[in-house]
């Protein structure tokens, strides 16, 4: 039994964390110290997620919010994965591409959604657009540093033994930083789901961001809730998918100190 | 828990030491330019439609116009309060909070799942119920920077806490240091960088927080202000006030950054 625990502590720990939080909500709430109205509270949650999932409104919301983010994260990846390859192998494109890419990382880009909203109109473009946005900069990042950082001594062996430079990129760079394109990956996952969600709180017509905003503005907490606690859900299933593939992608190297 | 963050794009150096960096400058502040022409001259010769890209000699002169005008600095302030307010807060909770998860490993046990969850997810979902909860003046909007701004810290914190040199830690108690010498001396310096980063993170997405809080749903701000001039197709002043909440964002993230270079490389040369 102690062994167990010790085996599975972390996610032991994590369950009863996450149930105690549950219990002290319901308690809270169920005892009157806080009113539902502003909380609701897990049961009313789970009721009303049972309603919703029975209405359809749940697929619909997950589907097109998956949606607009698997196409702009797809742009993202075809785009910075390719602005990256090519920053890493000229000095003057990562030269040229480098204040744009500074910019872009350190201001909010979401200051310039009316822009987009006139240009692409209200609704899906946009919010497509601004999930590739929020996610190109990571794995450009990303892109353009596991290039550079490749292990220059096996370059030199390549090159010593007549890799060409196709071989080079395709047998020594992009093997190499296959675990720093899925970090990039994970931290871009994170941002495309974020830029959904913030787009769709200001104009869309359906999706889990405008629930949460349409309920909100009702204020009908426990609808509300169903949609929150499914964007927390994806965010972190995202992410720890993609923290397993980082690890796995990792384990062949031998000194993989991270 | 690793926390591979966000490199971020890196600014190159070295090489051919001086003349490589000249080389970078100059080539960065060409482009820069060509765009600017570009844009100039592809709205002047109907290329582009002026309506919805504007130019950049208009916006400039929105800019000194606006610039003159009392309305622009009141929206300026309210966001930059918020925006102050919410990331102390972020930094007086998260500093503590971080290190006292990274130093007990049985809190962290239980803390960090839901900490997790909160960090991995877009807690810009929350905005909504965060204006049941505060309204839809400054409170909600400090609470929401607060939020964004909060976990990348923290966590940043635990990560930098439990990198910490064993060797330095193994040195200072064979000295005799006590905890709280420890804590002081070697832990807290030791994980600065980290923390440093975790801050310029945070300052992106408090940043972040403030104007999408403003354009959702506000009295007054440069967010509210956003979204009035998107609405009126007011391009001008709309990029005019874009442009300094990027420009302040990328002058303090800078401002971090050079901070942690030079804690870096005091940690480096020792």
């Amino acid at each position: 039994m102690t062994r167990l625990f010790a085996k599975h502590q972390a996610l032991i720990s994590g369950f009863v964390s996450f149930a105690v939080l549950l219990l002290i909500w319901q308690l809270a709430v169920d005892l009157g110290y806080i009113k539902a109205f502003f909380v609701s509270s897990p049961s009313r949650a789970a009721t009303e997620f049972w309603r919703q999932l029975q209405s359809g409104e749940v697929r619909d919301n997950m589907t097109v919010s998956l949606y607009e983010f698997a196409v702009g994260l797809s742009l993202a990846v075809a785009v910075g994965g390719l602005l990256g390859v090519l920053a890493g192998w000229s000095r003057t494109i990562e030269y040229i591409l480098e204040p744009f890419i500074w910019f872009k990382y350190s201001s909010p880009t979401i200051a310039f959604y009316p822009i987009f909203i006139a240009w692409l109109g209200l609704g899906e473009p946009t919010i497509i657009a601004i999930a590739f946005i929020f996610a190109l900069t990571p794995i450009y990042a990303n892109t353009l540093s596991g290039i550079k950082n490749v292990d220059q001594d096996l370059v030199r062996a390549a090159k010593s033994f007549g890799a060409r430079p196709h071989d080079l990129f395709l047998k020594v760079a992009l093997p190499g930083s296959v675990p720093i394109l899925i970090a990039g990956l994970r931290l871009a996952v994170g941002r495309a789901l974020t830029g959904v969600i913030a787009a769709e709180l200001f104009g869309a017509t359906a999706g889990l961001g405008y629930s949460i905003a349409y309920y909100g503005q009702k204020l009908k907490t426990n609808e509300m809730m169903v949609s929150l606690v499914l964007v927390v859900i994806l965010g972190v299933v995202f992410t720890q998918l993609l923290s397993l593939l980082e690890a796995a992608t990792d384990s062949w190297r031998p000194n993989a100190d991270r | 828990m690793t926390v591979t963050d966000q490199i971020a794009p890196r600014r190159t150096f070295a090489i051919g030491p001086v003349l490589d960096r000249y080389y970078g400058a100059g080539v960065s502040t060409v482009s820069v330019l060509l765009f600017l022409l570009l844009w100039e001259f592809a709205a002047e010769w109907n290329w582009i439609n002026i309506r919805f890209t504007s130019q950049p000699s208009q916006v400039f002169r929105a800019a000194v116009v606006l610039f003159q005008t009392p309305v622009f600095y009141h929206h300026a302030w309210v966001s930059f309060s918020e925006f102050v307010l919410g990331f102390a807060l972020a930094l007086v909770v998260s500093i503590p909070v971080g290190l006292v998860l990274g130093t007990s490993r049985r809190v962290r046990l239980f803390v960090e799942p839901p900490l997790m969850a909160l960090y991995t997810a877009p807690r810009l979902a929350l905005l909504p119920i965060l204006i049941v909860w505060l309204g839809i003046g400054m409170a909600s909007k400090v609470a929401v920077v607060f939020l964004g701004a909060v976990f990348p810290i923290i966590v940043n914190t635990i990560a930098g806490v439990r990198d910490a040199d064993q060797r330095l830690l193994q040195a200072a108690r064979a000295f005799g240091a006590n905890q709280i010498d420890i804590f002081l001396k070697v832990l807290i310096p030791g994980s600065l960088p980290a923390i440093l980063m975790g801050v310029r993170l945070g300052i992106g997405r408090g940043l972040l927080s403030v104007i999408v809080g403003e354009m959702f749903v506000s009295e007054a701000g440069i967010g509210y202000q956003l979204m009035t001039y998107g609405q009126g197709m007011h391009m001008n002043n709309l990029l005019v006030y874009a442009f300094v909440v990027s420009f302040f964002g990328y002058g303090l993230t800078m401002s971090v950054r050079v901070l942690e270079d030079r804690v870096r490389s005091w940690r480096s040369v020792a």
